[in-house]
């Protein structure tokens, strides 16, 4: 909250507009004529581009046809549901352990709580790479899952649908990001007063009804949060797809590297990372909002 | 699903013994008293098994004395290691990511201070605005900036080196230092600053004796994950990298190509190790730093600022 004061040091130079020119500018200059060089510019630079015809169409002047070509490729479409899929069931999941986990570390686990919470930031700090390793690892056909499976005599013959394919892709997905997701919720959690469970349990209330009545409600500011920190990413994912999906988990990320890449297509590239560029905001504001809402009713 | 009403106290784990009574009650009372407690640890094991298991096989793999990583055991070896060490390519990816990250977590440290001070404590027009811009990047997904970022390159003749990579990381990376300080002088009343000028203090005094100590466990939290950030961001440092290769390009280049080699075996299990003694390094000098201040709490709060 700003406080009524004057801002520091103005006061001994009161009234100096110079003053009131300078010190933002000492402060913000150099950050943000960075973001602007290499953030906005870059951003303005592939609007530009995917307005362009390629440079391979022979023709030349404005276009919209690199994005409704996107938009109306039925591939795409397909590609984009499969994302969709992915990236939803894969939040499903996150949250479904994130729910109770954050429950569990905020009320239950005493004074195993703050080391717990370090495993969490732990688990967001390892490499990522060497977790979809480690994944590819385990879920592969001659992977330490079939290999110890075939081994008890569970199965005959490994599970070829453990890796490459959208199984994977969850799996590893759902693990990635489980350190958001449990976090804005477990912070969500600790602001509950905890009365309002015994008052609850007083009038009657049975543990479902007081979770679905009471709790819910009141983490639901942290579970949109959750949604705002992890969905995108989830969707716009591209290295774990590449190196666990094979072809039945192919997704939106892997369309803009193929063609800015592989097909070397950059106006086509472009306009497909602006599309989910806008998605990716339009979900942001959205989640936003409700968090929003959620805290000024509650 | 734990029982929230299912008790009168919550039990506390490891917090003491059972009521004495409890021995009288007969066996299936006992365990329905004690299922809330018992369903919440296994809870929390079936994440800690999601979580770290996978690098817990890696790790253990890495020590098979067999060319590829499956069942059965063939005993222990080093060898993988001493092949780790001795492959250039895997030596010059941790390098050039160590310098990198080093880099990016001083230059996001002395932009995302100066920011943070200039959003939280000076008024002037278009300060939302500018929030707003530092905000965003944080949201905008790194495919899209690393994609961008290739693009603007390559229109402006600029070839992709490890500096493009650096430059590019620091934008995406300075903006979570601005919003962990900015967090850390937001708790702080900016009260005892104005104290400390009417008492005489100079605007360096009041800095260095003042700012700094608050913001402390702030920078030093900043610090940890600007360096993580940096060290494991993929996106980034793949669209817009050169010849050189970051370690994570360089596992990404390997994996794409071929099966999983116990060599890389090697080498994540070195890194994962030196992520969790900083993870726990950082934890300490935080602890120590917010010390002052009080208690463990504030400290856990620095370590999850980055996170909200």
């Amino acid at each position: 909250m700003e406080s009524a004061s004057l801002p520091l040091g103005h006061r001994r130079s009161a009234g100096s507009r110079f003053d009131r020119l300078l010190r933002p500018l000492a402060f913000l200059s150099a950050p943000t004529l960075l973001l602007g060089v290499l953030f906005l510019t870059p951003m303005v630079v592939m609007l530009v581009i995917a307005l362009n015809h390629g440079v391979l169409s022979g023709q030349s002047g404005f276009t919209l046809s690199n994005f409704t070509d996107a938009i109306s490729d039925p591939l795409y479409r397909e590609v984009a549901w499969t994302t969709f899929q992915i990236a939803t069931i894969a939040m499903l999941i996150q949250l479904l352990i994130a729910v109770p986990l954050a429950y569990v570390l905020a009320f239950k686990v005493g004074r195993w709580e703050i080391p717990l919470l370090l495993f969490l930031v732990l688990a967001d700090e390892l490499n990522p790479m060497v977790r979809i390793y480690a994944w590819r690892m385990l879920l592969g056909r001659e992977g330490l899952i079939n290999e110890g499976l075939m081994s008890i005599g569970l199965i005959d013959a490994p599970i070829d649908a453990l890796l490459f394919s959208k199984f994977s892709v969850i799996v590893v997905l759902s693990t990635s990001y489980l350190t958001y997701t449990v976090i804005p919720i477990y912070a969500a959690m600790k602001a509950v007063d905890r009365n309002l469970f015994e008052a609850a349990r007083d009038l009657g209330a049975g543990w479902w009804t007081t979770s679905r009545r009471v709790l819910l409600p009141l983490i639901a500011p942290g579970i949109f949060v959750a949604l705002l920190l992890v969905y995108i990413p989830l969707f716009t994912d591209f290295a774990s797809p590449t190196l666990v999906g094979g072809t039945s988990g192919y997704m939106l990320g892997q369309v803009v590297n193929d063609l800015v890449l592989e097909t070397g297509d950059l106006n086509a590239g472009a306009a497909m990372s602006l599309l989910m560029l806008a998605a990716s905001a339009l979900f942001a504001v959205i989640a936003y909002r409700l968090a929003r809402i959620r805290q000024l009713e509650s | 699903m734990t029982g929230i009403g299912a008790e009168a106290r919550p039990i506390s784990i490891g917090s003491g013994t059972a009521p004495p009574s409890e021995h009288r009650l007969p066996f299936r009372r006992r365990l329905r008293r004690r299922m809330p407690a018992i369903a919440s640890w296994a809870l929390v094991g079936f994440a800690l098994v999601l979580l770290f298991g996978p690098v817990l096989m890696l790790a253990l793999f890495s020590f098979n004395d067999s060319s590829i990583i499956s069942l059965p055991w063939e005993g222990f070896t080093t060898r993988w290691y001493e092949e780790a060490w001795n492959n250039q390519q895997a030596r010059d990816a941790i390098v050039n990511s160590l310098f990198v990250a080093a880099l990016v977590t001083a230059g996001s440290l002395v932009l995302g201070t100066l920011a943070a001070w200039g959003l939280t404590r000076l008024r002037f027009r278009g300060r939302a605005a500018l929030a707003g811009l530092h905000g965003s990047v944080l949201v905008v997904p790194w495919l899209i900036i690393g994609v961008a970022g290739l693009i603007f390159f390559s229109e402006i003749g600029v070839a992709l080196s490890l500096t493009t990579v650096g430059l590019m990381q620091l934008v995406v990376t300075f903006p979570l230092v601005v919003a962990i300080v900015s967090a850390g002088l937001v708790r702080f009343p900016r009260s005892i600053e104005e104290a400390a000028v009417d008492l005489g203090a100079s605007q360096g005094q009041m800095i260095r004796y003042v700012v700094l100590p608050q913001i402390a466990p702030s920078l030093a939290a900043a610090g940890i994950f600007a360096f993580a950030w940096s060290f494991n961001n993929f996106e980034i440092s793949f669209f817009t990298g050169g010849f050189e290769q970051t370690f994570p390009v360089w596992v990404f280049s390997i994996l794409r190509q071929s099966e999983n080699l116990p060599m890389v075996n090697a080498v994540s299990t070195v890194i994962a190790l030196a992520q969790i003694l900083a993870v726990i390094g950082a934890w300490q000098l935080i602890k120590r730093l917010s010390r002052r201040r009080g208690s463990q709490d504030d400290a856990i709060q620095e370590l999850m600022g980055a996170v909200r």
